[in-house]
């Protein structure tokens, strides 16, 4: 081998060290990572224009001029508007007596305030409209779409020397958005934390990659260690895209009980269940997951449904700080996260441990 | 009015937000193009109605779905 192995065309592409993605919502976690030679994308998607732009200022004003990535969620569908409260209206009574007989069972409590809920429909659009202008404006390095295409912003953002990443689930999603010329490709397997397509991590990856060209290809979907990452770049990948991994470190905001819940995990603690949203999604286990999945209960309703349904569990369970009702998306690397490490510490491992699976493998240059 | 759409059957890799939470998911739909389309914003974001959806999820309560271009894949063989 005649050369560093993880050092790759997207480290080139980003001018970062390793090649490896943190996905968060939390600034504090992006910060470290990118002062750690990796790289760092911060979830911005239901936040406010304005929320966003101070959100940008905050972590340039740590990061001295590294680049940074910033994720939307762009709409890919939108049906009619409709108020929430016709929405509401629909869920069968069968569905509600199912829900207060979980809440009831487990002594969940009510949230302590209404559920915000935002509207569902034909706003999704305007928002992402309006969260992108800021991001165009103020020259976001990396701009990542976790759902619908970008390539509609592609001259837009390169006039302004932004890079444009697409997070796919389908290799025809990934055929598209090439085409288009996004500047790098997530491909999202099915082992990843949240909602996700159906085709393996092994398996999507190794399909986009083969078709990316020079086009860097991302990994992701339970990805914890530095295993996964060379075996994601053994794959064709050029960097992985990790987020679990990310919950239960130091520098991470969520929940104490969460992070403990998560050290304590394994990939069987998690389920891929449609029962909080009404989509298939990748969470850790919990009484409302299990009911859902006994032979009595009533198939999930689709989404908003299901998520109203939901809401009253989740925000109560989360109010009230209960460890046996809370549940928080994680993937199926999860067993491999089993300490609060600093970001810095996990960034270091994940190195080290790929470097040594490379040279265990093949040698790695003096 | 795009004609050359209008009436092909097309599949659209649709989703979004969910509402109250910070996730996002996937919705599948299979129906016809009316052509109809508009275009949100500058750089122009395009989004086309999609009618007789024969696939969509489960209890989707309306009958037709505006999809974005480039999540739209169109039907060649029917």
């Amino acid at each position: 081998m005649t050369q560093d192995p993880l050092h790759t065309k997207l480290c080139d592409q980003l001018g970062v060290e390793f090649p490896i993605v943190s996905f968060t919502h939390c600034k504090d976690v992006a910060v470290a990572v990118i002062n750690s030679g990796g790289f760092a994308v911060l979830g911005e998607a239901m936040h406010t224009p304005e929320e966003i732009e101070a959100d940008i200022k905050w972590i340039r004003e740590r990061i001295d001029g590294k680049p940074f990535g910033i994720d939307l969620v762009l709409p890919a569908s939108a049906p009619a508007e409709s108020s929430l409260d016709e929405i509401s209206s629909k869920i069968p009574e069968s569905h509600r007596e199912f829900e207060q007989m979980i809440m009831e069972k487990y002594d969940v409590p009510m949230p302590k305030e209404s559920v915000d809920l935002h509207q569902w429909g034909g706003l999704s659009q305007a928002l992402g409209r309006a969260q992108l202008e800021v991001l165009l404006e103020e020259r976001v390095p990396v701009i990542a779409s976790g759902l619908g295409s970008p390539a509609f912003l592609l001259d837009a953002a390169h006039e302004r020397g932004s890079l444009v990443w697409g997070l796919v689930g389908r290799t025809r999603q990934a055929k598209r958005q090439l085409e288009a010329g996004v500047d790098a490709i997530i491909a999202q397997g099915f082992d990843a934390a949240g909602h996700t397509g159906d085709m393996g991590t092994l398996s999507i990856v190794a399909e986009v990659s083969a078709i990316a060209g020079d086009t860097p290809i991302i990994a992701a979907g339970g990805i914890t260690t530095g295993r996964h990452l060379a075996a994601a770049l053994c794959l064709g990948a050029s960097g992985v895209w990790t987020g679990t991994l990310w919950l239960a470190c130091r520098e991470s905001d969520i929940d104490m009980i969460i992070k403990e819940r998560l050290v304590a995990a394994t990939a069987a603690d998690t389920v891929w269940s449609d029962s909080i949203s009404g989509f298939t999604m990748r969470v850790l286990k919990c009484p409302w997951t299990e009911e859902w999945k006994k032979p009595e209960a009533p198939r999930p309703l689709t989404s908003p449904y299901q998520m109203i349904l939901s809401s009253d569990y989740i925000q109560g369970a989360n109010d009230a700080r209960r460890a046996d009702l809370m549940t928080e998306a994680s993937g199926q690397g999860v067993g491999f996260v089993t300490e609060m490490l600093p970001a810095r510490q996990i960034v270091s491992d994940m190195v080290e441990e790929a470097l040594g699976v490379f040279d265990d493998l093949v040698g790695l240059p003096d | 009015m795009d004609p050359e759409r209008a009436g092909r059957r097309a599949e659209c890799d649709g989703g979004g937000l969910i509402m109250g939470s910070h996730y996002a998911a996937r919705q599948d739909f299979t129906g016809t193009l009316t052509g109809e389309y508009y275009d949100e914003g500058d750089p122009p974001w395009r989004w086309y109605k999609m009618i007789e959806l024969t696939r969509k999820p489960n209890d989707y309560p309306f009958e037709s779905v505006w999809c974005e271009a480039e999540s739209l894949f169109l039907i060649e063989n029917e």
